[in-house]
């Protein structure tokens, strides 16, 4: 029972983390398409769209053991 | 408090790469009160401590279900005989659920049942019934029972079942799905092909079952890992369907979005890249289970029955119910249950399935037998001695299965590479999709653009499908599964092999240290020689009226038949085997530190050294001579009179292990320096290795000091292992890079070592090194062929060569290339199992090994 909420505390905590960074990342992508070329907007939304989960997908799984890591060695 | 650290060998279902290793790895290593954590993708088991007070292992299986893998539990249901009440109930379920490995116990009063969900790998079906037997009630099986060996089979034949289900789904619809989308091209077939299937919503529709269906593991597994935080190949999987099949839905349901249109419509690509990975992963499966074969084998010779005396009365029983003591009946053809020593009866038994001795054991009152092996001819009773996990079968079993669980350092290197890899790909996926975006589309964009292998056009594709194309396929073509199943499957392999001949390997990384070696080390007594003092020569006097060889033998056996001195018994020994009488001495006189004296009918017969003779001043003419020869050679001389005269002389030697030159033979021939350790004295010990072909001696060796010496060969630079009998060599076995411990028969629990050779047979040395270089051969070819791959395909995937020839890779090809590549790793495995050791290829002598030295027959007399 624990376990489980310490591994929901950890997921929440983590996604504050990611979930900005990746919606960081989707939101340069989208800037420097609009800033740097003539891009159709459907395709400046939808690189956003794909840099953002990639970089979710990246960010994810890194934050997460980063944060357990910490929980369990705390500093 | 003292805490009990208990350690786990725990199953784990749905691995497929070296990520998924490490996931394990790391949600097994986050539970509290769990330490060194090992998980092996080919054994598919996690080995760990734990503390019981801290952890339970249903906290362990519910860690590893928690990021989408399981752990197999068997049901078992048992009759329980004497409860009587709803505390009854109670009672057996909390003795059941106290037990490690059991998930659930539910018991049904009405019915007399216990149903018992637990881990069969941790605690087998006795220990269910010995604990409910404990608790004051009575436990049987019931009958149809699956035992562990039908348990692995049959998880092994539903995962193929399941994957072979998906791939035929996916493959019959992807095939229909190809005609559609090529229906322009299929030139007289349009005849029989509908017009309708080509509508980008037909194949929309045939598309959406395989992605939703068979392709649904992929997004299920990956979403399980990522919110643990952890990536597996199913990610590259679902994210590379995922987006195909999105912009294709998107290019149809929206063809004016601005994605590419109805043009890019790449329905085809996640309908066969689906098929595909499940064409890998359904060979995968098929071919795994291959590997482990040796386990299975050994699993298979474990006898279901046993026929045991008891009152006098034949019963015919569980196997697993046979208790020490029990004496035993076996019968022509029938599999010796346990492990024992025979009581009465002869016959012959088939051991080759545990010691890879090819030719029939003889067995006789007073002899060992060992469970799982084969009685030929006749018919014995046998007492138990050793049963359940005790036995010489369960021991090896354990020890392979150990060996199979454990990682060479070669293997974690790859494991590390393959875990970082699937976040690498991620991230070399952005970095494509955004060179494309910005830079590459506008640059070498061609619209006459084409797949590789397909005549599928991209003139109309935009700047983001282009580039999300190229994004996608890196993610499919990079996916690292070959290069995680690469080191375990040859290590499997290898294991297997190696145990079928007898020969076994304590873990992964004696399998790769053996295969560096460059000296070994034999330890001489017991090792290549006897360890047993025989007669090798006899020498007498050839004056006329002097006694023949075997008379001087036959006085002198009778002189020392009294005596216990080790050289005394090898003279008794060696008239007894030539069939001479041996009456007794009238009188015995022991002259301490010279010899002995006696007499026999009457005459005066004096046994001892050079110095004895002196001191009694019997002139011995040519024969002082041949002594010396004698003792050059190694052998101790004894001088023979009677009646104050010479009569001959004895030679004394231990002798040389049967295969021990030609084994020595066949390593100089592997290229592997051959060194002798040994406490003897120089000249006894250069008279051994010129026999056998030893490069260098070591003499004078205290036994302590051996393994000082092995760290000065290991000081040189050299891969050295040590061959001993693994008793009073343990210090020298442990200091060696592999230590080698021979002739342990089938107690192997107990031996010190690296490998563990059952036969006493100094030629399997050869046997261990032969397997451990050819798995050596195949981890590296495999790590060879799996990196090729991804080597190859990435650069390609991600379009360095598109500028140049206008061509790209689909990802439905990136996803076959992926599927080849582990399945070429798999079959280039199973290539293993041809692999027979040289000295089972030569017939024996082929290798013209020196003869043994036998008793010598000189001046003329015979030594009979």
């Amino acid at each position: 029972m624990n376990s489980e909420t310490h591994e929901q505390t950890i997921g929440r905590r983590s996604a504050r983390i990611y979930v900005p960074l990746a919606l960081g990342a989707a939101l340069m992508f989208f800037l420097a398409a609009s800033l740097t070329g003539d891009f159709p907007m459907v395709a400046r939304f939808g690189g956003a769209g794909w840099v953002g989960l990639l970089s979710l997908i990246v960010a994810m799984p890194i934050v997460t053991a980063r944060l357990k890591k910490s929980l369990r060695h705390p500093a | 408090m003292s805490t009990l650290i208990h350690t786990l060998n725990l199953p784990v279902q749905g691995m497929t790469c070296a990520s998924c290793v490490a996931h394990v790895e790391d949600a097994l290593k986050a539970v509290p009160g769990v330490t060194g954590v090992v998980v092996n993708l080919g054994a598919q088991r996690a080995t760990l401590n734990y503390d019981p007070g801290r952890v339970t292992v249903a906290d362990l299986t519910r860690a590893v279900d928690a990021v989408g893998y399981r752990v197999p539990t068997l049901e078992t249901v048992l009759d329980v005989q004497g409860m009587t009440c709803a505390s009854c109930v109670g009672h057996v379920e909390r003795a059941l659920t106290d037990l490690d490995g059991v998930t659930a116990a539910v018991v049904n009063l009405g019915s007399g049942t216990a149903r018992v969900t637990h881990i069969l790998d941790i605690v087998a079906v006795p220990a269910l019934k010995q604990a409910v037997q404990a608790s004051g009630y009575t436990a049987l099986e019931r009958s149809a029972q699956v035992d562990s060996l039908d348990r692995e089979r049959q998880a092994r034949e539903d995962e193929i079942q399941r994957q072979g289900r998906n791939l035929a789904l996916a493959g019959i619809i992807g095939l229909v799905v190809m005609l559609g989308t090529f229906y322009d091209m299929l030139g007289p077939l349009r005849a029989v092909v509908p017009v309708w299937l080509s509508y980008k919503w037909v194949i929309g529709l045939l598309t959406t079952p395989i992605v939703l269906g068979p392709g649904r593991q992929f997004f299920v597994n990956s979403w399980k890992g990522l919110k643990h935080g952890v990536t597996d190949m199913n990610l590259l999987y679902a994210t590379g369907i995922g987006a195909a099949y999105g912009i294709a839905v998107i290019n149809t349901l929206f063809p004016q979005a601005g994605f590419g249109g109805e043009g890019a419509t790449f329905f085809e690509s996640a309908a066969l890249l689906t098929a595909f990975i499940l064409l890998g992963r359904w060979l995968e499966a098929l071919t795994r289970g291959r590997t482990s074969e040796a386990i299975r084998k050994l699993m298979k010779l474990q006898p279901k029955r046993a026929r045991v005396v008891r009152d006098g009365q034949e019963l015919d029983i569980a196997a697993e119910e046979v208790q020490i003591g029990d004496v035993i009946q076996v019968r022509p053809g029938e599999g010796i249950p346990v492990d024992g020593q025979v009581q009465d009866g002869y016959s012959a038994v088939d051991e080759s399935m545990l010691t890879g001795e090819s030719l029939p054991v003889e067995k006789k009152s007073g002899d060992a037998v060992i469970g799982g092996t084969l009685n030929k001819t006749g018919a014995f009773r046998f007492t138990a001695t050793r049963v359940g996990k005790d036995t010489a079968l369960a021991q090896i079993i354990t020890l392979v299965e150990t060996a199979q669980a454990s990682k060479a350092p070669i293997q974690k290197l790859a494991d590390w590479v393959a875990g970082h890899f699937i976040l690498g790909v991620h991230i070399l996926s952005v970095a494509v999709f955004v060179f494309w975006f910005f830079f590459g589309y506008q640059r070498f964009f061609d619209p006459a653009s084409a797949f590789i292998m397909s005549p599928y056009s991209l003139g109309e594709i935009g700047v983001f499908g282009f580039s999300l194309l190229l994004s996608v396929t890196v993610l499919v073509v990079s996916c690292p599964c070959a290069v995680g199943l690469a080191t375990p499957s040859a290590m499997m392999a290898g294991t297997g092999k190696a145990a079928e001949y007898g020969v076994l390997f304590k873990g992964a990384e004696a399998i790769e240290n053996a295969s560096k070696l460059q000296t070994i080390v034999f330890d001489k007594t017991g090792t290549l020689t006897r360890g047993e003092p025989s007669v090798t020569d006899l020498v007498a006097m050839t004056l006329p009226g002097s006694l023949e060889a075997s008379e001087v033998l036959r006085l002198a056996a009778i002189t020392e038949k009294n005596s216990e001195h080790p050289l005394g018994e090898a003279i008794v020994q060696g008239a007894r085997g030539r069939g001479l009488a041996l009456g007794d001495a009238d009188q015995f006189n022991a002259i301490p530190g010279h010899g002995v004296e006696a007499r026999v009918n009457g005459q005066a017969i004096l046994l001892g050294n050079r110095k004895l003779m002196r001191d009694r001043q019997i002139e011995f003419h040519d024969l002082w001579r041949e002594a010396e020869r004698l003792e050059v050679e190694g052998k101790t001389v004894m001088f023979v009179a009677v009646d104050e005269a010479a009569a001959g002389l004895i030679a004394v030697a231990d002798t040389l292990k049967e295969h021990a030159a030609d084994a020595v033979r066949r390593l100089h021939a592997l290229g592997i320096e051959t060194v002798m350790i040994t406490g003897d004295n120089r000249r006894t010990a250069d008279a051994i290795a010129r026999q056998v072909g030893i490069d260098r001696v070591l003499a004078e060796v205290l036994p302590q000091d051996k393994a000082e010496e092995i760290k000065k060969l290991q000081a040189q630079g050299r891969q050295v292992a040590m061959v001993g009998d693994g008793v009073n060599d343990a210090p020298a076995l442990a200091q060696a890079n592999v230590g080698l411990a021979i002739g342990s028969g089938t107690d192997v629990a107990k031996e010190t070592g690296d490998v563990i050779l059952i036969k006493d047979d100094i030629r399997d040395v050869i046997v261990a090194l032969e397997v451990a270089r050819a798995t050596m051969r195949k981890v590296k070819q495999n790590l060879f062929w799996a990196f090729v791959y991804n080597t190859l395909g990435i650069p390609l995937a991600a379009g360095l060569f598109y500028p140049f020839v206008s061509l790209i890779i689909s990802p439905e090809l990136a996803g076959l290339m992926m599927a080849v590549s582990s399945v070429s790793v798999t079959l280039n495995t199973l290539l293993l199992k041809r692999f027979t050791p040289s000295i089972r290829r030569e017939p024996l002598g082929s290798f013209n090994p020196t003869p043994l030295p036998a008793p010598q027959v000189v001046a003329g007399v015979s030594a009979k």
